[in-house]
């Protein structure tokens, strides 16, 4: 089966052996979190280095926490570091979020307050990270459940973080349609106000309503159709192509299952960037 | 703290994460209270799981209550600075190991029984360490015992890697030692009992 052009998956432990052994999942590339595969040996380095032999990988930090008020955690950044290099890893994602505070992680994201001081604050150390890796880093929009003393829109705070650090943009279109179920606001007319010519990476994934007003990002489920409606849209109003990631997990079925969903996502990509290359 | 960050917004996010630690709600500007719990139990059910993973036999050994109010001490009392998720079992270890904890003398052997849960994941997970040059026979007395570089000994008071942990007693009392290697191929990790001549013996290799 021929390989999928723009769409990679998230590498899970879960379906790590059944994807070695078979040809039910055919991506583009693989996304792994460097916090679980650094530092590592044994039976797990020699699954790792034998996909990283096979396929591209990005990446997509989890405890970089880029809101916190404590210092920047330099020692791991020089892991990280070690770890794109040693790897060629091209693409290193973050949270637009913190998971640490008061000296303590808490393995989770939790959403930062929209307000100016924290732009000023959070781009400075966006900047840092940066200089430090000597590469621009994609940030990403994450789906939060309550606002938190919010000063500026949201649509605000990301644009002026990502104006003002010169970073590069993960765009969660799951996550924005969560937000927008959420928090009631029109997902199409956000993206559109979002600096998309910074958009470096697309994040799909699927998620679970929990009560009638609330949604929560649980990357346990298949993509929906309004969320592949979306990804249409967005893809349409990019400047450029990007990679695209499906995330799942929790309650991974069948590779065969995440495929097609790979696929779908796939043939949205052809179908836009396809013609726009013919046109151009 | 950075400069940039006001205290008024540190201090939200902190409540934000303090409540997520413990519990305890105290007033956040703008918060929908009624779904705050969601990061509650997001947070919580990591640390959680994570731990119940780690700690198979330990989670098996206490009730649903003992094992919720451990968790919850350590989670809300403790700074994890572990930025993998997978290490952060080591610190629960310590934690225990260094607290005056009331579940230690109902257990005086749970101390061990986590270092010894903890220490196969440890030599499962450590990065790979160069193995000498070795053949697969040779002569005792003219030659060099090469051993698996991979591996760590362990002394325990109380034979928590030979008994179920359920029916050990002060009766088991005593002197035990165990070796948990890693095996070079499967990256399997094995462990066995040792008697105090051969862990002395290894560590004299």
């Amino acid at each position: 089966m021929e390989r999928n052009k723009h769409v990679g998956v998230g590498f899970r432990k879960d379906f790590a052996e059944e994807f070695l052994e078979g040809k039910d999942l055919t991506p583009a590339f693989l996304e792994v979190a460097p916090e679980n595969w650094m530092e590592i040996g044994g039976y797990w380095k020699k699954v790792f280095n034998k996909v990283a032999e096979q396929y591209p990988i990005y990446s997509h930090g989890l405890s970089l926490s880029i809101g916190s008020s404590e210092e920047l955690d330099w020692n791991f950044l020089k892991k990280v570091k070690s770890f794109l290099q040693e790897y060629k890893i091209k693409i290193y994602s973050e949270h637009l979020s913190y998971s640490k505070c008061d000296n303590a992680h808490l393995y989770d994201l939790l959403p930062i307050p929209f307000r100016w001081d924290a732009v000023k604050h959070i781009s400075e150390r966006i900047k840092s990270v940066q200089e430090f890796l000597e590469r621009k880093i994609a940030i990403e929009i994450v789906s939060y459940y309550t606002p938190v003393a919010a000063e500026i829109s949201e649509v605000e705070f990301i644009s002026s973080i990502v104006k003002e650090a010169d970073c590069n943009l993960l765009l969660d279109v799951n996550n924005i349609y969560v937000n927008a179920f959420n928090h009631k606001y029109d997902a199409k007319s956000f993206i559109e106000n979002l600096p998309l010519d910074k958009v470096e990476y697309i994040h799909m994934a699927g998620h679970e309503q929990v009560a009638p007003d609330l949604i929560i990002d649980t990357h346990g489920e298949p993509i929906i159709d309004p969320v592949y409606e979306l990804f249409d849209f967005t893809v349409q109003k990019l400047p450029n192509t990007v990679p695209v990631l499906l995330e799942r997990d929790f309650n991974i079925p069948e590779l065969k299952e995440l495929q097609y969903e790979l696929n779908r996502l796939e043939n949205i990509c052809k179908k836009v960037w396809n013609y726009e290359h013919a046109l151009a | 703290m950075n400069t940039h960050l006001h205290n008024y917004t540190y201090t939200q996010q902190s409540r934000l994460a303090g409540y997520c630690r413990t519990g305890e709600l105290n007033s956040i500007d703008g918060l929908t209270e009624n779904r705050v719990h969601h990061y509650r139990e997001l947070v919580y059910n990591v640390v959680d799981d994570t731990l119940q993973s780690a700690f198979p036999l330990t989670f098996s050994l206490l009730s649903e209550d003992q094992w919720n109010e451990i968790v919850h001490v350590f989670f809300s009392t403790h700074e994890c600075q572990s930025n993998s998720v997978w290490k952060m079992p080591y610190e629960f270890y310590l934690f225990v190991e260094q607290n005056d904890l009331d579940i230690k003398k109902k257990y005086n052997f749970i101390e061990e029984l986590l270092l010894f849960e903890w220490t196969e994941i440890e030599i499962y997970m450590m990065p790979d360490v160069q193995y000498p040059v070795f053949k697969s026979y040779g002569g005792w007395l003219g030659e060099v015992i090469a051993i698996n570089p991979e591996h760590k000994i362990l002394q325990f008071n109380y034979p928590v890697h030979l008994k179920n942990p359920i029916s050990i007693t002060d009766d088991n009392r005593s002197e035990y030692y165990v070796l948990i290697f890693r095996e070079k191929e499967s990256g399997k990790v094995q462990f066995m009992n040792l008697s105090v001549y051969f862990a002395w013996l290894i560590e004299k290799i």
